[in-house]
């Protein structure tokens, strides 16, 4: 069975979810999974999508466009390859890394660097930066998945010293003190 | 998935409102100890407590980093000495004192507590031994922790224990008179002493624990105080019923903080975990007071009529939301009121806000009891005993733990200051009424017998 997924950009509005899942519907599509993020007021939406026997991605791909173009909505449509796919547990621990500091260009380029360089994958984002001098008006926090072949005790100092250079508070600390000051 | 505001209400935790676990203590067992040479004894203890902590302090370090919760102090509660020591002479008991001050200093820890004995029914020969090595092993030491218990529930009170203890403290804070007493700072007398308690001076390993044991203190008056201004700026049509149930959902996540970092540090060491001790304990830094959270709930001060009433609430909100946190919960939990370990209460007793009888009808509703309080050097030993006989039968009759630690400072007067320094703190000399009264109650002697279990009135 062929695997899709489908990806939708555009002014946020209500209606949009309805309008394309609706669409792959009526097309005998089954969704695997959907998920939507709204930044400031762009809205992005992803759909991994099961596709009948009697349908390829490129009808699929014509007929999204055909009705959403016409709404002001981009889609794309990108065949999923699932050869990729492993079951292997992961292995790793998540830390959150989070920054608060003043605004300046260039700091997810540079925080993103350095966990890019020492093989940390980012596995959840959110930066704001509103600018001016209220520091948690400026804060990134990054999820990041640590395997056990990371020189952790290195990462944590290059994102450290960064953030000294940056003037920024950066904290790193394992997911679980989220969970339990958070979750019942 | 967790949300923006639940991280960032995490960090501010850490960062702006002092959360930290405050003590994690490894108790060690130390029967296996046991011998009648001292020097076979003094290795035994060395190797035993060496072995299972050289790697506490780095440990406890290392958790609190992965966690960005700072472990504040890490220490060593022993089995009472009394108990396995019991062979030994006082002098030999000093040198034992001595012995567990330089291993302290080995592992790199602050405090080691367990230089304790169990008199509540009447006081063996190692007890006696121990209670008089006291003032010269609390003045020729610098890390040891002493505690005697003097009263249960069960047992009543052994006054003639209070006495001698009374006696004990007085020359312990002559023998240290060039520091303000400071010898009695660590040595409590106790009512029904918890056995697992982490927190100095009054922690030790009681019998029926185990062989090694994490236990962890946490600790967060910071954290509480700024839940209720927050809320309290957010609302202002908050009932206390609805205060009281801020402090039990602050007091849940501290909790369940400290258990986290507990079992952590157990399981990396490779031994077992013990309790939490849910207690909210104030160190003198602003924003890390008792004291605060008192003004926060609306009284001018620690002390003014209400106070009694505030800790009552919030000493049972905490405990409330720590045992919902966590089916492992012991040693004193509930809140602290050291006078001299905080700042906003050591103020109160110097303005006039908190008297030392305000501070024992507290002592009715909260853990601990009459904690850190400096009195006049010349207190007469009978004076003291009264007080402390006092402060025990709260605790025996209310079935619950009490203790004194009063450090009767040696030619200073009443309103006269002292520096302890570092945790300890510092104070004004608290006025006691009476204090050069050499009443007889407390000379009779014997044992006030255990109160009726029914009847409850």
């Amino acid at each position: 069975m062929e695997k899709i997924i489908v990806t939708v950009l555009g002014k946020d509005r209500p209606g949009i979810i309805a309008l394309i899942s609706g669409h792959l519907y009526n097309l005998d599509c089954n969704l695997e999974n959907v998920n939507q993020m709204i930044l400031q007021n762009e809205f992005a939406g992803f759909f991994i999508v099961d596709l009948p026997e009697n349908l390829n991605m490129e009808a699929v791909e014509k007929e999204l466009s055909a009705k959403a173009n016409g709404q002001g909505l981009n889609v794309y449509v990108n065949r999923l390859d699932t050869d990729d796919a492993t079951d292997e547990p992961i292995t790793g621990e998540t830390f959150f890394i989070t920054t608060i500091g003043p605004d300046q260009k260039g700091l997810v380029a540079r925080f993103s660097g350095i966990m890019a360089r020492f093989n940390a994958n980012i596995t959840n984002l959110k930066a704001v930066f509103k600018g001016g001098d209220d520091p948690m008006a400026n804060i990134m926090s990054y999820q990041i998945d640590i395997g056990p072949d990371i020189d952790k005790a290195g990462l944590f100092e290059a994102l450290k010293a960064k953030g000294r250079e940056l003037n920024l508070d950066v904290r790193i600390q394992h997911k679980n003190i989220f969970n339990v000051t958070n979750k019942i | 998935m967790l949300e923006d505001h639940e991280i960032l209400s995490t960090i501010e935790m850490v960062k702006n409102e002092n959360l930290d676990v405050r003590a994690v203590t490894l108790g060690v067992n130390l029967f296996d100890c046991i011998s009648s040479d001292l020097d076979t004894f003094k290795s035994n203890i060395r190797k035993k407590i060496v072995t299972h902590a050289g790697h506490l302090v780095s440990t406890c370090d290392q958790v609190g980093k992965k966690y960005g919760i700072k472990v504040v102090n890490k220490r060593i509660s022993t089995s009472p000495i009394a108990l396995v020591g019991a062979a030994f002479k006082t002098a030999q008991l000093v040198e034992i004192a001595q012995e567990l001050n330089d291993i302290a200093r080995t592992v790199n820890i602050d405090f080691i507590g367990g230089f304790s004995a169990l008199v509540e029914k009447g006081m063996a020969t190692g007890d006696l031994a121990l209670i008089e090595a006291l003032p010269e092993a609390l003045a020729s030491t610098q890390r040891v922790c002493a505690s005697v218990n003097v009263a249960t529930t069960r047992a009543g009170i052994n006054m003639d224990g209070v006495l001698k203890m009374a006696q004990t403290i007085k020359q312990a804070a002559a023998l240290t008179a060039d520091e303000d007493g400071l010898g009695c700072a660590k040595l409590c007398v106790f009512s029904n002493i918890p056995q697992d308690m982490p927190f100095m001076a009054g922690s030790m390993l009681g019998p029926g624990v185990g062989d090694a044991v994490i236990n962890v203190g946490v600790s967060g008056p910071g954290v509480v105080k700024k839940a209720i201004e927050r809320n309290l700026g957010e609302s202002h049509s908050l009932t206390l019923g609805q205060i009281a149930e801020l402090i039990k959902n602050t007091s849940c996540k501290v909790t369940r903080v400290g258990e986290l970092i507990g079992r952590e540090v157990a399981q990396e060491l490779g031994v077992r975990f013990g309790v939490v001790d849910l207690s909210l304990a104030p160190t003198p830094t602003v924003g890390d007071s008792i004291g605060e959270i008192f003004q926060a709930l609306g009284l001018t001060s620690i002390g003014v009529p209400g106070s009694t009433a505030a800790l009552a609430m919030l000493n049972d909100a905490v405990k409330k939301g720590g045992a919902f946190a966590s089916s492992h919960v012991g040693g004193l939990s509930g809140a602290f009121i050291p006078v001299s370990e905080d700042l906003n209460i050591a103020r109160a007793a110097e303005e006039g806000y908190l008297s030392l009888e305000k501070l024992e009808s507290m002592t009715c509703v909260c853990s601990v009891g009459l904690d850190m309080v400096p009195v006049p050097g010349d207190i007469t030993e009978e004076c003291l005993a009264g007080i402390i006989a006092d402060e025990m039968a709260i605790g025996m009759i209310n079935t619950k733990t009490t203790a004194t630690r009063i450090i009767p400072v040696p030619g200073k007067k009443a309103g006269e200051k002292v520096y302890f320094g570092g945790l300890l703190g510092e104070a004004s000399i608290m006025e006691v009424p009476h204090h050069l009264l050499k009443d007889r109650f407390v000379t009779f002697g014997g044992r006030i017998p255990a109160p009726i279990h029914s009847l409850k009135n």
